[in-house]
């Protein structure tokens, strides 16, 4: 098993960086609208059909393979365009300040509708296009070879994380939304245009769930039913992490993916459990999460 | 039928009663739903039982209840099933349907989960028109349905349903399974790569997590064991079925340096597996044995020299298939429709409508032309030995099927722009199977290295030596 370790090391970053992905979007729009919107899985299946379809698109046309890595990119850019707004405005919105239980069911029927929109437009057979993963071959890490495509993956992890802190704590923007998450009648009452906010985070939490599937489906392809497993997988690490806790996401998906990495090294038939496992020992420990805190109710 | 219809219209306004029951007069539930739901299911026998007797006369069509997975990462080993479906169910029609009646299909998707698939079966069943149901492609499926099949008696042809659990206990009247099984196709596979690498010590397993995967992990084992004795199981993974990565398990995989990894994942699962662990050199660092490989190789650059098969005979290039003019004729059919060649999945459902096919013709032989009953049907498949397009399948008196096993290795040619099967093999499927009621695992254990050297050997099945 020693032999095993930097293995199961590597592994485990490389499977938080994609569990990451998963559940960094969910955060946020939970930290900054309070709205836990269960058709986050669906937007991050979407950004992978788009993705896929835009990499099936390059190659069938022979365009240069490289443009494959931007084609990720701007496809979670056109599926945050899209739908980040046209979902805050017609749906999200009205769900604010209402119970938990109004929020979840209007974004588990969207949940439902985007599912079988996925359906109709791209069909029920899975999609792959790996040219990205080939591009950027292989290394051999620990006598074990792994795709740079995975170590490229943990790079845009960190970044995601350093980029996102970077934009709450030093630009404008980020101040507005700190100051609407902190008090929204104030932030209001001092001129700021917060219907604006929703949109613009909303629409963030949309391309972080969009990048995130775009980026997995190099490796692992794109087929119906992806979205309901991830949505449950970022709920955990949302749980985990501390509701609204971009940080806590992030250490989280360390935990999970260690979690599931030593299940399948070391107990295999635990694997699929591993990560409501960990959720269970860290809610039992911390009720509120690793980076979560009780808030007081205001009247 | 005016009675049939009476009783159709009670047992659904009995089963509409059941939440108002509950609602407002506050009954005791459960007792309750027994009694409806009793009710309901002795009228819906009563109408199938009632069926047979206005069955004598022909239909306007021949309805078939055909259950596949067409959505979800198991669409990419169901869909040819339904293409193929599809594409048999036109060839019968375009000669005359089944004794001059056409032929019709439901489909019916596996992939909304047992509860949904039970309700349509019943549905379907109902209807007297659907006289046979082709059901099903998921072992789970399958284990499912069988129950309601004896109850409702009605004909169900397992199209691919390969678990060996399903006709176990020998008593089934009306479900049958015109296929091998995991018994014979994984010892298939153990004796296969015995012959093509003796020297191997360690193996590693990665199966989907559920009775078809570990079913398989089990009779691989056993087998090797029994032939091998100090082979040594490195690692057993089992990934949940439809996860897209196994970036971890391709690891765990590599680590436990076996001389042979063995899988039967499937659909996109296998696509999955295949794309991630080819570039990490995992074929290259070990013998990979993919028992459903033959599925992928139209889709997935898979190198030479995996072992792949096509559990059971239904392989569309084999030497008996190229030598049926009726199979070259499908195969060429489905490429020009379908845009691919038929995947052994596709061959499997063509050669279960011919067995249906070849079913009504026996029971109207018999009965001297008249339109058979459902139990007719079932009588005529009891026992049958039915030509398919790719061999012979026989039915036993366990409703259980022996066809032949078509194991081999990818190798690239001329002729493909994608790999094909070489150095094969075929065994005689009675060869592979234990006597009906016998226990599956305690007779693998019984099995010497003689046996296997009485087998045929890898390369030996070629064009011209059958």
């Amino acid at each position: 098993m020693s032999n095993a370790i930097i293995p199961l090391l590597l592994d485990s970053l490389a499977s938080a960086a994609l569990i990451f992905f998963a559940a960094v979007g969910l955060t946020l729009v939970f930290s900054v609208l309070r709205v836990l919107n269960v058709a986050h899985g669906s937007l991050y299946s979407i950004g992978g059909y788009v993705a896929a379809s835009a990499c099936l698109f390059i190659a069938s046309r022979q365009l240069n393979p490289y443009l494959s890595f931007a084609a990720l990119l701007f496809s979670a850019v056109f599926v945050a365009a899209i739908f980040g707004p046209l979902i805050e405005r017609s749906l999200v919105r009205w769900t604010y300040g209402k119970s938990e239980a109004v929020q979840i069911l209007i974004t588990f029927g969207l949940f439902l509708i985007l599912e079988d929109l996925q359906r109709l437009v791209f069909g029920v057979q899975s999609l792959y296009e790996d040219a990205p993963m080939r591009l950027l071959g292989t290394s051999s890490i620990g006598g074990v070879v792994y795709l740079n495509y995975q170590i490229l993956l943990v790079g845009m992890a960190v970044l995601v994380v350093v980029g996102l802190r970077l934009l709450i704590n030093h630009t404008r923007l980020g101040r507005l939304i700190t100051a609407v998450v902190t008090d929204r009648e104030m932030a209001q009452s001092i001129g700021i245009d917060t219907n604006r906010i929703f949109i613009l985070a909303f629409s963030l939490g949309v391309f972080l769930a969009a990048l995130g599937g775009a980026l997995s489906t190099p490796t692992s392809g794109i087929a119906p039913g992806l979205g309901a497993d991830t949505m449950v997988l970022a709920f955990a690490v949302a749980a985990i992490g501390g509701l609204g806790q971009i940080e806590g996401a992030a250490v989280a998906s360390l935990i999970v993916g260690l979690a599931r990495v030593l299940a399948i090294y070391l107990a295999p038939s635990l694997d699929a459990v591993a990560p409501y496992a960990a959720m269970l020992v860290v809610l039992l420990i911390r009720p509120y999460g690793l980076f979560g805190s009780v808030t007081a109710r205001r009247i | 039928m005016a009675f049939k219809n009476i009783s159709l219209a009670f047992a659904r306004c009995l089963s509409s009663l059941q939440p108002r029951f509950r609602f407002n007069w506050e009954l005791p539930h459960a007792n309750l739903r027994v009694v409806v739901d009793g009710l309901a299911g002795a009228l819906v026998i009563g109408v199938v039982a009632a069926t047979p007797v206005a069955a004598q006369d022909k239909p306007s069509s021949v309805g078939l209840g055909v259950f596949t997975f067409t959505s979800g990462p198991a669409a990419a080993y169901g869909m040819p099933g339904k293409n193929a479906a599809d594409l048999m169910i036109d060839e019968i029609n375009a000669k005359g349907g089944i004794g001059g009646v056409p032929v019709t299909a439901t489909f019916v998707d596996e992939a909304q989960g047992a509860q949904g698939v039970i309700a349509e079966y019943r549905r379907l069943a109902g209807d007297a028109k659907n006289q046979v149901m082709v059901a099903a492609l998921s072992s789970a499926t399958c284990l499912a349905l069988a129950p309601i099949a004896e109850q409702l008696e009605v004909p169900t042809v397992g199209w691919n349903c390969d678990t060996h659990q399903l006709l176990m206990d020998g008593k089934s009247k009306y479900v049958f399974r015109p296929n091998g099984n995991t018994v014979p196709e994984f010892i298939a596979y153990a004796i296969y790569l015995l012959d093509r690498k003796p020297d191997v010590k360690t193996v590693a397993i990665i199966n989907p997590d559920y009775a078809f995967g570990h079913d398989a992990a089990k009779i691989f084992t056993a087998a090797l064991k029994a032939l091998k004795p100090d082979i040594e199981i490195v690692a057993e993974l089992y990934p949940k079925l439809g996860s897209p990565n196994y970036q971890t398990e391709i690891s765990r995989l590599t680590t436990a340096r076996p001389d042979v990894v063995f899988s039967n994942l499937w659909g996109a699962d296998l696509e999955n597996f295949v794309r991630q662990a080819t570039p990490r050199g995992l074929f290259t660092s070990s013998q990979v044995v993919l028992a459903l490989g033959e599925t992928v190789l139209q889709r997935v650059p898979l190198p030479d020299g995996v072992i792949v098969g096509v559990l059971g005979d239904g392989w569309w290039m084999s030497p008996d298939a190229k030598a049926n003019p009726e199979t070259v004729k499908f195969a060429e059919a489905y490429k020009s429709r379908f845009g691919e060649y038929p995947v052994f999945p596709s061959i499997k459902m063509a050669n279960a409508l011919i067995y249906v096919k070849a079913a009504y013709e026996a029971a109207m032989q018999k009965n001297g032309g008249k339109w058979p009953t459902r139990a007719e049907l079932a009588a005529a498949m009891k026992g049958s030995k039915v030509a398919t397009l790719t061999g012979i399948t026989q039915t036993r008196a366990d409703n259980d099927g022996l066809v032949d096993q078509i194991v081999g290795v990818t190798v690239k040619t001329s002729a493909q722009p994608f790999p094909v099967i070489g150095d094969m093999v075929r065994y005689k499927g009675d060869s592979l199977m234990p006597q009906a009621g016998q226990d599956p695992l305690a007779w693998i254990s019984t099995l010497k290295p003689e046996f296997a050297k009485s087998l045929p050997k890898p390369g030996s099945y070629k064009i011209g030596e059958r």
